[in-house]
């Protein structure tokens, strides 16, 4: 297989960078640590004449940090960096297990969470965990900044928001607080770099008594054909209801109605279906758990 | 590269997995899939496990690249190479150069690995001979080797 040519820029700082986009945005890719791009174009399935190098920003775009309640992840930081890190606190369980069961050792230690986001495809696994924090992106470029909800980034398979000059530079969202815990669950055909027949993750709130619900966020790799994004009306069937069997057993048949999945030749849309339930269910007791105590 | 300075110019789109084979003759540092797939061209970039398929020549400006070449005379790789050998941890061989390094890392960072880590460690190589049970025993024997010896 040979790799097809292009043209590399590599910016001396983040500011040269945005100014090369400013004119040369249109027939440019942006390059992170491409675990994604450089197979792609390998296979065929991408191509830009020119790829912007930002691995080496490091330093503008890499970093973790966590004030006011605020978690603000650099575009560059890693998986790894993401489970080396005690800032996220135990709530964020459902980032530490999917940073676990992403790709495998050596695509921990160099994909980011900006590329992950960018790629926007049903298989990039952090994009349900940030939909479920409510998480916006930052965007940059050489005429400003620009803040959008990471729900409104994200508009179709392998389709962003980003402008052409514009480099997503933090993806950020309020810690939770409270009576909450957060959980993932995926499953794939195989246990390492798995292309996920299902991705969940599930944040819930509950409130003072520990039985009723104060809020359930809940995102999917796939909701309708293959777009991640929140389960919205089973989100609102559970805010107020106490946590149930019956509860989320209808919670459950809400989830599947406005599932609209298609299958291929990795599982039939009824196949996710199923497994979306039951990851429903398996998040909804298992946070409880956590929050109670257990 | 393997502690030895180097300079040198690459084209854009050359990988690092080609300027170490073709242009240094690191052949320890195998293509199997080119995609990110095998882990069969795994080395350490900046003392991290990586697939040097997956990563431009030209993103390695300044970074140190290591190679099972550069581990030749690391005492702790030595020992897994002997490990390896008596529980015959290699069949046909192509994911062994790989195995090695990345059980080099393992035990650099977890210096007494459990089974299930030894396992983690190692699920970004195949083996498609399969013989991973003995790979993961060698691992095993040196860190308790190390340890009486600590």
């Amino acid at each position: 297989m040979v790799t097809p040519s292009f043209d590399l820029y590599v910016p001396t700082d983040l500011r040269d960078a945005l100014k090369f986009l400013e004119s040369n945005g249109g027939h440019t890719a942006i390059l992170a640590r491409g675990t994604d791009l450089l197979p792609r174009i390998r296979r065929r399935l991408a191509w830009a004449p020119t790829l912007l190098d930002i691995s080496g920003l490091d330093g503008d775009l890499r970093y973790i940090k966590r004030d006011d309640g605020i978690v603000r992840l650099g575009a560059l930081t890693t998986v790894a960096d993401l489970l080396e890190t005690d800032l996220l606190g135990m709530r964020l369980e459902m980032i530490r297990k999917a940073g676990e069961l992403f790709g495998d050792p050596q695509i921990r230690n160099v994909a980011t969470v900006g590329g992950n986001v960018c790629s926007a495809s049903s298989s990039e696994d952090l994009i349900p965990v940030f939909l479920a924090l409510d998480a916006k992106v930052k965007l940059i470029s050489s005429r400003g900044e620009r803040v959008l909800p990471l729900e409104g980034f994200i508009m179709g398979k392998r389709e962003t928001a980003r402008k052409n000059f514009e480099i997503l530079c933090e993806v950020f969202f309020e810690a939770p607080r409270g009576n909450c815990w957060s959980g993932f669950e995926k499953l794939g055909r195989r246990n390492i770099l798995i292309v996920s027949l299902v991705s969940e993750a599930l944040l819930l709130t509950l409130e003072d008594d520990l039985e009723t619900i104060r809020g359930v966020k809940v995102a999917l790799n796939r909701v309708a054909g293959k777009v991640p994004a929140r389960a919205a009306k089973a989100e609102a069937f559970l805010s107020g209801k106490k946590l149930t069997p019956e509860v989320i057993r209808e919670a459950q048949d809400v989830l599947a109605s406005e599932l609209a999945l298609k299958g291929d030749f990795r599982a039939s849309g009824e196949y996710r279906a199923e497994l979306a339930k039951v990851f429903l269910k398996r998040l909804l007791l298992g946070c409880a758990s956590r929050i109670r105590g257990g | 590269m393997n502690e030895a300075e180097q300079s040198f110019y690459v084209d854009s789109s050359d990988r690092l997995i080609d300027v170490l084979r073709d242009r240094l003759g690191l052949k320890s540092v195998k293509e199997g899939c080119g995609t990110g797939d095998c882990g069969l061209c795994a080395v350490l970039l900046n003392g991290r496990l990586v697939n040097s398929c997956l990563v431009l020549a030209a993103q390695c400006r300044g970074a140190s690249v290591t190679t099972l070449e550069g581990l030749l005379n690391d005492p702790l790789t030595r020992k897994l190479q002997s490990k390896f050998l008596e529980h015959n941890a290699a069949q046909c061989g192509f994911c062994t150069p790989a195995m090695l390094v990345a059980a080099k890392d393992i035990l650099t960072h977890t210096p007494r690995p459990s089974t299930g880590q030894i396992q983690a460690g190692l699920s970004g190589v195949l083996c498609r001979c399969t013989g991973y049970y003995p790979i993961i025993q060698a691992i095993k024997e040196v860190s308790e080797e190390e340890k009486e010896r600590s």
